[in-house]
C-alpha cells in the first residue's frame, strides 16, 4: 500500500520533480496573442503581427537567462497583466475556474447517486402501505421476485 | 420590387405575431375554435410578411441597391452572386431577418403538421412561437432596422468582409441558425404541455423529429465551422474554445442530454422534469449564445458588430427563464412520476450519468466562456481563459462521456446482473483493451492517447457487438444473409441502429480530435527557392513565388512540390490574398489530404526581391476522420429521422415498449 501512495505521488508530481528547462512551445501556448485573435501566442499566424511576433522575441530573451516556466511566465504577468495568461492562475480567486465545473460534477454524481438508490427502494420494495400489510416474511415474495426479475432480463436481452 | 416595401412588411408581421398571440390565448380562455384558428392563420400571415421582407433585401442586395445602409456595408457590385446571397446574414441586421425566415418557415411547417392533430396543445405552441418572433420582429423594426437609408447614398459597397468569402459561409450559417432556431419547436410544445397539463410523452413524441432536425442542423453547423476555422484562419487547428464557438457547443451539449433522457421517458415514464429542465436550458442556451455573438460582452473574432442589442437579448432571456420556470414549478405536483429503479448497475443510470456528464460539460464551457466577466466584476481585473484552459477540463469530461458511450447501450435496462455484465461486456473491453495496445505500440503517444484509444475501441467493440447480435438473429431466425439481415435490422429499427450509426460517428470525431491534439506535428522554416524541409515523411521543396491578379483579389501564391521519398506526390500553393475593397490581406492554406492524415501549408511572410519565404508546416493525423465523421453523424441522424411507411407508423405508436426496442436476441 505505502508503495502505491509513493507511486502514485510520483506519477502526480512525475513532470514537476523532474523540473526540464520548459520548451518554447509550452511558454507560447501559456501565453495569448494580443492582437486579438482570441488564440495563444503559439498559434496567431498574423502577417507580421504587432504582438506575437515581439512576444515570441521577448521569450526567446527571457529562456535564454534560463529561467524556469513559473518564473517566465510571471515576468510576463508583471508586465502585461494577468489577461496575457492563457489560462487562469491556479490561486485565489482563479481557482474557482479550475475548481468550479469538477464540484458541481461531483455534487451532481452525489446527488444522481442519492436519487438512483431512492428509486431503487422504491423499485424493489412495494409501497409501505403494503409493506404495513403483509408481514415481511419474505420467502415467498422472494421467490415470485426472482423468477419477475429472470423474465424481464431474458426480455431486455 | 421597392425598398419600402421591406419595413411595412416588418411593421405588419410585427401586429400580427402579437395579433396570433392574443387571439391564441383568447380562444382557449373563451373555448372558441374560430379565434384559435384566427390565431393560426395569423402566424401563416406572419411568415409571408417576413418572406416578403427577406425578398425584398435579397433584391436589393442583387441590384447592388447601395442606398440602403446594410447593402452598401456588407456587399459591392463585384461581389460574386452566391456571395451576395450570404450577405443576407453576413451582418446583424439582416442576419436577424434571416433568423426570422427560419423560425416563421418552421412556424408554418407546424400548424400545418398539426391541423388536426395536438389540438389542445396547438394554441399555445402557436403563442410561444409567435411571442419568440415577436422578439426578433421587434429587434428588425426598432433597434436594428436592416432597410435603414443612408443619408447620402453610397456610390459602392464597402463589400463583405473578406474572412466571409469562403464557400462554408453559404452553408454554416444557415445549418448553425437552423439548429438554434429547430430548438424553439421542442420548447414551445413543453411550454404548451406545461400550460395544459398534459404532461404525458405527447408532446415529446409530437416534437421527437423536430429535435432530431434541429440537433442534425446544430450537429453540422458546429462541425460545419470547425472546418471553416481549419481552411480559412490557418493556424492548423480546427476549434479554438471562441466564445462563438463555445455559443454553438453549449445548446448541442444540453440538446444531446435532451435527446438521450426522452427515450428514459417514452420507455419509463421517468424524468419527466428533468426533460423540463433540458429543453428549457437548451432554448435558453440559443438565446444565449446568440446574445454573447451580438452583444460584444465578450470579445471574439467571430463576432458581429457591437450593437445596442444586448439589453434586449439577456431581458428576453430573463422573460423565457422567469416564465418557463414559473410554468415548471405550477407543475411540479402532475410531473411526480413514479421513478423507479431496480438497480444501480442498468441501463437507466447509465443514462442519467451520461446526462450529467453531457450538462457537465455545457457548465464547464459555460463557466470558462464567462470566467473574465466574473472575474471582471469580482477582483476588477482582466484574465484570458483560452483554449488550454478549456482542453484540460474538458478532456477528462469527454472521455468519460466516451466510456459512457460504450456502456449505455448494452447494459441491461432495470438490472444487469455480474453474468450477464460478463458477457456482453466481454468483446467490447477485450476489443478496448487490445486496440489501445495496439495504438500505443504503432504510434507511440501519451496516457491521454493510450485511454482515448481503448475507449474508443472499446466503444467500437459495443456497437459491433450490437449489430452483430442483431444480424445473426436475423439470419438464424430468419434466415437471411449477412448483408439482407444487417440492412433489414436497420431498416426495422432505425432509432435503434442509427443511434448506434450516430455513435460511430462521434468515434470517429473523437478518433480526430486525439489523433490531432496527441500526434499533431509542425514546423516553421524560412526557405530560399529551391531549398528542401522534411515534416512527417514529407519532403518538401519551395519553388518561388507566383503571382496572378483578378479585378476582385491579388494573389500571391508559394509554389511547394511535395514529395514522398523521390516521387513528387503534389504541389502545394498556400497564399496570400489581398482583397482590394476592402483592402485586406488574408491567408489562404493549401491543404493535401489522405487518408492518415493532413498536410496543411500556410505561407507566412516572404521577401518578393529575394523569394525566400516564411512557411509554416503542420501534420495534422487523422483529422480525415473529422470529415468521415461529420458525413456518417449525418447519415446516422437521417436513419434515425427518415419517417416510417405510413402503414407502419399507427402498429408501432401502439405497440408495448419493449416491442419498440427492437430485435432481442
Amino acid at each position: 500500500m505505502p508503495l502505491l501512495l509513493a507511486l502514485l505521488l510520483l506519477l502526480l508530481q512525475g513532470p514537476a520533480s523532474a523540473a526540464p528547462a520548459p520548451s518554447f512551445q509550452e511558454i507560447e501556448e501559456s501565453l495569448t496573442c494580443q492582437c486579438g485573435c482570441g488564440l495563444t501566442v503559439h498559434s496567431c499566424n498574423h502577417l507580421q503581427c504587432g504582438s506575437a511576433l515581439p512576444l515570441r522575441q521577448e521569450i526567446r530573451e527571457q529562456m535564454a537567462k534560463g529561467l524556469g516556466k513559473d518564473e517566465i511566465l510571471g515576468y510576463f504577468q508583471q508586465k502585461y497583466g494577468e489577461k496575457i495568461l492563457s489560462s487562469p492562475t491556479t490561486s485565489g480567486f482563479n481557482l474557482a475556474a479550475w475548481v468550479m465545473p469538477f464540484a458541481l460534477l461531483l455534487i451532481g454524481v452525489g446527488f444522481v447517486t442519492v436519487t438512483l438508490r431512492r428509486w431503487q427502494r422504491r423499485g424493489v420494495h412495494p409501497p409501505p402501505l403494503r409493506d404495513v400489510a403483509a408481514p415481511p416474511s419474505g420467502a415467498p415474495r422472494t421467490a415470485m421476485e426472482r423468477q419477475l426479475e429472470r423474465e424481464l432480463r431474458e426480455l431486455d436481452e | 420590387m421597392t425598398p419600402e416595401l421591406g419595413p411595412l412588411a416588418l411593421h405588419l408581421g410585427l401586429v400580427l405575431a402579437i395579433y396570433a398571440i392574443v387571439t391564441s390565448l383568447v380562444g382557449v380562455w373563451w373555448r372558441r375554435r374560430d379565434v384559435i384558428a384566427s390565431g393560426e392563420h395569423a402566424a401563416f400571415a406572419v411568415w409571408g410578411c417576413v418572406i416578403v421582407a427577406a425578398a425584398t433585401l435579397l433584391h436589393a442586395l442583387s441590384i447592388h441597391d447601395f442606398r440602403i445602409e446594410y447593402v452598401a456595408a456588407y456587399s459591392s457590385s463585384t461581389l460574386p452572386l452566391y456571395y451576395t446571397v450570404a450577405a443576407l446574414w453576413g451582418g446583424q441586421k439582416g442576419s436577424l431577418l434571416f433568423w426570422l425566415v427560419i423560425l416563421t418557415s418552421i412556424t408554418a411547417i407546424v400548424e400545418l403538421q398539426n391541423r388536426h392533430r395536438n389540438r389542445e396543445l396547438m394554441p399555445y405552441v402557436t403563442a410561444v412561437l409567435m411571442g419568440i418572433a415577436t422578439f426578433f420582429l421587434l429587434m428588425v423594426v426598432f433597434i436594428t432596422p436592416p432597410f435603414e437609408a443612408l443619408a447620402v447614398p453610397a456610390t459602392e459597397g464597402r463589400d463583405l468582409n473578406p474572412l466571409l468569402q469562403n464557400y462554408w459561409m453559404t452553408i454554416h450559417p444557415p445549418s448553425l441558425y437552423t439548429g438554434f432556431v429547430g430548438m424553439s419547436v421542442p420548447f414551445a410544445f413543453a411550454m404548451a404541455a406545461l400550460a395544459t397539463g398534459k404532461l404525458g410523452d405527447t408532446w415529446i413524441r409530437s416534437t421527437r423529429r423536430w429535435t432530431l432536425f434541429a440537433w442534425f442542423f446544430l450537429s453540422l453547423g458546429n462541425l460545419f465551422g470547425a472546418l471553416w476555422a481549419y481552411e480559412v484562419l490557418g493556424w492548423g487547428g480546427y476549434w479554438a474554445w471562441d466564445p462563438v464557438e463555445n455559443a454553438a457547443f453549449m445548446p448541442w451539449l444540453t440538446g444531446t442530454a435532451f435527446l438521450h433522457s426522452v427515450m428514459i421517458q417514452e420507455k419509463k415514464n421517468m424524468l419527466k422534469v428533468w426533460n423540463m429542465v433540458l429543453v428549457i436550458l437548451t432554448f435558453s442556451l440559443t438565446i444565449f449564445g446568440t446574445f454573447l455573438t451580438r452583444s460584444g460582452v465578450i470579445s471574439s473574432v467571430h463576432s458581429f458588430t457591437q450593437s445596442g442589442l444586448g439589453p434586449f437579448f439577456l431581458s428576453f432571456l430573463a422573460i423565457v427563464l422567469v416564465v418557463s420556470l414559473s410554468l415548471l414549478i405550477w407543475r411540479l405536483p402532475l410531473l411526480r412520476s413514479e421513478n423507479e429503479l431496480d438497480s444501480l448497475l442498468s441501463r437507466e443510470s447509465a443514462f442519467l450519468f451520461n446526462n450529467l456528464i453531457l450538462v457537465g460539460i455545457a457548465f464547464a464551457v459555460f463557466w470558462g466562456t464567462m470566467f473574465p466577466v466574473i472575474s471582471e466584476w469580482v477582483r476588477g481585473v482582466k484574465i484570458t481563459v483560452g483554449p488550454p484552459f478549456f482542453n484540460r477540463v474538458n478532456a477528462p469530461l469527454g472521455l468519460v462521456l466516451l466510456f459512457l458511450m460504450g456502456v449505455g447501450p448494452i447494459i441491461a435496462w432495470r438490472r444487469a446482473t455480474w453474468a450477464h455484465l460478463r458477457r456482453s461486456f466481454a468483446w467490447p473491453v477485450s476489443v478496448g483493451i487490445v486496440g489501445g495496445i495496439a495504438c500505443l505500440a504503432l504510434g507511440g503517444g501519451n496516457y491521454w492517447s493510450l485511454v482515448a484509444f481503448s475507449l474508443i475501441f472499446f466503444v467500437l467493440g459495443t456497437i459491433s457487438a450490437e449489430f452483430w447480435r442483431g444480424m445473426r438473429a436475423r439470419q438464424i431466425m430468419l434466415g437471411e444473409s449477412a448483408p439482407l439481415a444487417l440492412l433489414r435490422l436497420t431498416v426495422k429499427n432505425k432509432r435503434r441502429y442509427g443511434g448506434y450509426v450516430v455513435h460511430l460517428a462521434i468515434v470517429m470525431i473523437f478518433i480526430a480530435i486525439t489523433g490531432t491534439s496527441v500526434f499533431r506535428q509542425e514546423k516553421q522554416v524560412t526557405v530560399n527557392q529551391g531549398e528542401r524541409f522534411e515534416i512527417g515523411g514529407y519532403t518538401l521543396q519551395y519553388n518561388g513565388l507566383e503571382e496572378r491578379d483578378t479585378p476582385h483579389i491579388s494573389y500571391l501564391m508559394a509554389n511547394v512540390g511535395v514529395f514522398s521519398g523521390d516521387r513528387q506526390v503534389d504541389t502545394l500553393k498556400p497564399e496570400k490574398r489581398f482583397y482590394k475593397k476592402p483592402e485586406q490581406p488574408t491567408t489562404e492554406v493549401a491543404i493535401r489530404s489522405t487518408l492518415g492524415s493532413d498536410l496543411y501549408l500556410v505561407l507566412g511572410s516572404y521577401d518578393e526581391d529575394t523569394h525566400m519565404a516564411t512557411i509554416l508546416a503542420y501534420l495534422n493525423p487523422l483529422i480525415g476522420f473529422l470529415y468521415w465523421g461529420g458525413a456518417t453523424l449525418a447519415f446516422g441522424t437521417l436513419i434515425v429521422i427518415w419517417p416510417a411507411p405510413l402503414a407502419a407508423r399507427e402498429p408501432a405508436y401502439a405497440a408495448a415498449p419493449e416491442a419498440r426496442e427492437g430485435t432481442q436476441s
